[in-house]
């Protein structure tokens, strides 16, 4: 289990860009990058009243019970993609190295297959950076100083004072 | 945990974990209905159409920037029913802090029991354990009658280290403290772990 994750901003401009491009070749109305336990990573686009954040974290379990419902059924590999069609808009989810989570949201009338190539050619961008995600992990960093969490102490105070 | 330093983000996870029906999403409930809107998300359930759990509640706390940074706090809870005990491992992946929110009615401690030792499985399953593991516990439900003692239940769910709070999730009694306890201590954690 990953016990922390701190992004530096070099690893973040890469994973920018690959999110960038794949926004542009797709016209997509979003892409998220997303870790498996549902941390949104990075953003592309905007959609109309959709939260980035939730649907890393809704996309995590979605991905999450799939994995498990396929291993239920004797799938050692399950695969690594799901695509929900909707009448508007559409979701793909693209499981990255499982780690990560690529998370397309862009109209229904996208020709499908020229999504799932552009999707599979980011992830294969994305692959190798995972590694030094995997690297980054847990690794001895600086998180914030102790002002952080005394400042945070202090303003919870006054957040939920009286709540 | 996860730290973005080009958003300068801090994205922290904490898991609210307990038997079925003990008041996990009750407290979500109560801080979403009582924190000020331009400071939280939107409350997602994925529920049964019995209104149960069926894999997670969520709501995500945004508290402005703090000392040039922006934490973020994502709040989940589990499924407390028995039988979804893959969907609690799932949810407790990543997961930086543990809300444990006990129901205090005497004819429940035997529940509470047996989820402790499914949430020490479930940790233990994801290569963590209870000792590493910021913890809260929440003793819910005190305004019921024939409760138990809360130095009864600490002692008997084994939490005697973690802090405590009595609560009544419906009214909100002990459900910012408890929240405020299990994010200071989380903080205070990663700030030694990393």
């Amino acid at each position: 289990m990953r016990t922390g994750l701190v992004l530096p901003e070099k690893l973040a401009k890469q994973i920018d860009c690959i999110l960038v491009e794949l926004y542009r070749k797709t016209g997509a109305g979003c892409v998220l990058l997303a870790d498996i336990t549902g941390q949104l990573i990075g953003a592309e686009g905007q959609v109309q009243n959709i939260d980035p954040v939730l649907v890393s974290a809704l996309a995590a379990g979605d991905v999450a019970a799939m994995a498990e419902l396929t291993r239920q059924i004797g799938e050692e590999s399950p695969h690594g993609s799901f695509l929900h069609e909707g009448e508007k808009k559409s979701v793909y989810l693209f499981n990255v190295a499982d780690s990560f989570i690529l998370i397309v949201i862009f109209q229904a009338d996208t020709p499908v297959g020229l999504m799932r190539l552009f999707v599979r050619r980011a992830a294969e961008r994305l692959h190798p950076l995972t590694a030094e995600f995997e690297d980054l992990m847990g690794s001895p960093r600086q998180v914030a100083n102790t002002a952080f969490s005394t400042t945070l102490a202090h303003e919870l105070d006054n957040i939920f004072e009286g709540l | 945990m996860f730290i973005n330093w080009k958003s300068r983000e801090i994205n922290l996870k904490i898991v609210y974990y307990g038997p079925a029906l003990s008041g996990k999403t009750t407290n979500l409930q109560y801080i979403h209905r009582k924190m000020n809107p331009s400071m939280r998300g939107e409350l997602v359930s994925l529920k049964t159409r019995g209104d149960r759990t069926l894999y997670f509640d969520f709501l995500q706390l945004e508290l402005g920037q703090i000392a040039s940074l922006k934490p973020r706090f994502n709040l989940y809870t589990v499924p407390g029913q028995v039988c979804y005990a893959k969907s609690r491992e799932l949810v407790l992946q990543g997961a930086d802090g543990l809300v444990f929110v006990a129901d205090s009615q005497q004819q429940r401690l035997k529940d509470n029991l047996q989820m402790v030792r499914m949430m020490e499985s479930n940790l233990g399953a994801l290569g963590h354990s209870l000792r590493t593991m910021p913890l809260v516990l929440q003793c819910n439900k005190r305004d019921l009658p024939a409760v138990a003692p809360v130095s009864l239940m600490r002692q008997q769910l084994g939490f005697n280290g973690a802090p405590c709070f009595e609560s009544v999730a419906t009214e909100g009694a002990g459900v910012f403290d408890t929240l405020k306890t299990v994010i200071n201590l989380v903080v205070s954690h990663a700030q030694r772990e990393l």
